[in-house]
């Protein structure tokens, strides 16, 4: 069932990304990782429906999305230039059971970013945070450049709680004085950012098509079983 | 009552109602839809027939096809999924062509292509110079994701029909319903009578 | 080569009206290779309507239908759906 979303917030991430932050009166919850469907009406009538992931913990009290221009896209070009805080539209969920983390099933996790496949774990990271749990965490994030980047300062504020290690690699220009990884994901730089054995852990990869099938492949070639990794494609379609 | 969205308008176009059916609206873009990943046939394996309901089946290879006569076309597509974009151009061969000389009693064309995509068309639909196999776009080689090397173009009906990666039409003496129709898509698929789906 | 595909997870809506649950975490059993994965990690195809392929062979798995009021569902292989102990169907 759609419910009505209106905007009480509009919080710039980066050059191409903002945050909403919504009341959805009647949100039934939901866990991290699971994403929601939105839907856009013109005056004339016309529809428009895409889906986004919920940035925001469980425990939030409000409900937050990040969203990325997509050039010519059709929806992401209004949310994230054009709406202000009091514009309202549709939303329904949450949806999606197989992408989803909650504090209670531990560690060790490795989650993978691609671009704005952060979004959701954004969520497991925050969640945790929440939570103040211990659970192993490393999450590996491939952004082409700082003013793309998300969440930055509050990832690196996060960093410091045990057991979390925060990797960045820069694809496209690194920040200044930048000692650290570059280029695309690779296996020495997947295998940095795990545990060593591959076994116990549990991996989330997210981000558009192409990048979570390499992302998948060098799994694989590491030694993590498909059992144990949760991938969630984005990519430029809405049904 | 949905609540509307303060000055979202979408991508959509203005344009001549007369050419747009109802319930479709003008894109500027094309959407790339498929049921299946892009298949990839080298074009030295690639070859176009004309089988089921003839007296004689007909194979082309792309060198061959190539070497049939070709004309351009300038179109408005409808799709099911409500887009419409009005002036699409085209190169391909006619099916006027294609059929040239063919015998048959056959009333109905499975058309089938790479990857196991099949639509069914009536032959009627695809004769009087409403149909072709096409192998350029907007004046370059027919792109993968488009449906190239070649795919069958009949733009009077939903672009479900317009069959990707073609490499054939059987010709066949019952109506076969292909991939869409089967799953509640209308048999015909007219957009101007709105049939996009099975009851309709 | 970018095959534009999403997974189960991008039609989770969809697929939970056909199944009534949370259709991305229920496994399906491939018939034609016998694979068994989870809905939310077959390779998801937007044409017409959503196709959903094995993301071990590839082959179509559900062709979903999107008209108006309703869906079409034309289903392969086998799904697992699991019931809740106090509602276990006597064999």
């Amino acid at each position: 069932m759609w419910r009505t979303a209106t905007v009480r917030e509009v919080i710039a991430e980066s050059r191409s990304a903002r945050t909403l932050a919504l009341d959805v009166p009647g949100w039934p919850g939901h866990r991290a990782g699971q994403h929601l469907d939105l839907r856009l009406t013109a005056e004339d009538g016309y529809q428009a429906q895409r889906s986004y992931s919920v940035a925001s913990a469980p425990e939030l009290e409000r409900l937050e999305i990040t969203v990325e221009v997509v050039e010519d896209g059709e929806v992401s070009p209004y949310l994230a230039a054009e709406v202000r805080p009091g514009d309202q539209f549709e939303v329904r969920g949450p949806i999606g059971g197989h992408f989803t983390w909650s504090a209670d099933e531990g560690g060790p996790v490795l989650l993978v970013a691609g671009g704005s496949g952060l979004v959701p774990l954004m969520a497991m990271l925050r969640h945790r945070a929440a939570r103040a749990s211990d659970a192993a965490m490393n999450v590996l994030i491939s952004a082409r450049s700082p003013e793309e980047a998300l969440y930055r300062a509050e990832l690196a504020e996060l960093e410091g709680a045990a057991g979390l290690e925060v990797i960045w690699t820069w694809t496209r220009s690194a920040p200044q004085d930048w000692t650290g990884a570059r280029g695309r994901v690779d296996g020495p730089l997947l295998e940095a950012a795990g545990f060593g054995d591959p076994s116990a852990v549990r991996c989330f990869a997210c981000g558009p098509t192409p990048f979570v099938e390499h992302v998948l492949d060098l799994l694989v070639a590491g030694g993590y079983a498909t059992a144990q990794i949760h991938a969630e494609r984005f990519g430029p379609t809405g049904t | 009552m949905s609540p509307i969205s303060r000055g979202f308008h979408g991508r959509r176009r203005d344009a001549d109602p007369a050419r747009v059916p109802p319930g479709q609206y003008v894109t500027p873009d094309f959407p790339v839809l498929s049921a299946g990943p892009t298949p990839h046939t080298p074009l030295e394996r690639w070859s176009l027939q004309i089988d089921g309901a003839v007296d004689a089946p007909l194979r082309w290879t792309w060198e061959e096809f190539l070497a049939l006569p070709a004309e351009p076309v300038t179109v408005d597509i409808h799709c099911v999924t409500k887009w419409s974009k009005l002036e699409t151009s085209w190169v391909g061969v006619s099916l006027e062509t294609l059929l040239d000389g063919v015998a048959t009693e056959a009333a109905y064309v499975t058309a089938w292509s790479d990857g196991g995509y099949t639509t069914n068309v009536p032959l009627e639909d695809l004769t009087g110079g409403r149909a072709w196999v096409v192998h350029e776009y907007d004046g370059a080689p027919l792109e993968p994701e488009h449906g190239g090397p070649a795919r069958l173009l009949v733009p009077h009906l939903y672009f479900w029909k317009s069959a990707k990666w073609l490499r054939g039409l059987t010709l066949t003496l019952a109506d076969e319903p292909g991939f869409w129709e089967t799953a509640g898509y209308h048999n015909h698929g007219d957009p101007w009578r709105e049939q996009r789906y099975w009851n309709d | 080569m970018n095959d534009l595909h999403l997974d189960g997870n991008g039609v989770a809506w969809l697929l939970d009206q056909i199944t009534g649950a949370e259709a991305t975490t229920t496994l399906r059993t491939c018939q034609a290779c016998g694979d068994r994965r989870a809905l939310g990690e077959h390779r998801a195809y937007r044409g017409a309507g959503v196709v959903l392929r094995c993301p071990s062979c590839q082959k179509v798995a559900v062709c979903i239908g999107i008209q108006g009021d309703h869906l079409t569902v034309r289903w392969h292989g086998t799904l697992r759906v699991p019931l809740p102990p106090q509602d276990a169907a006597p064999a």
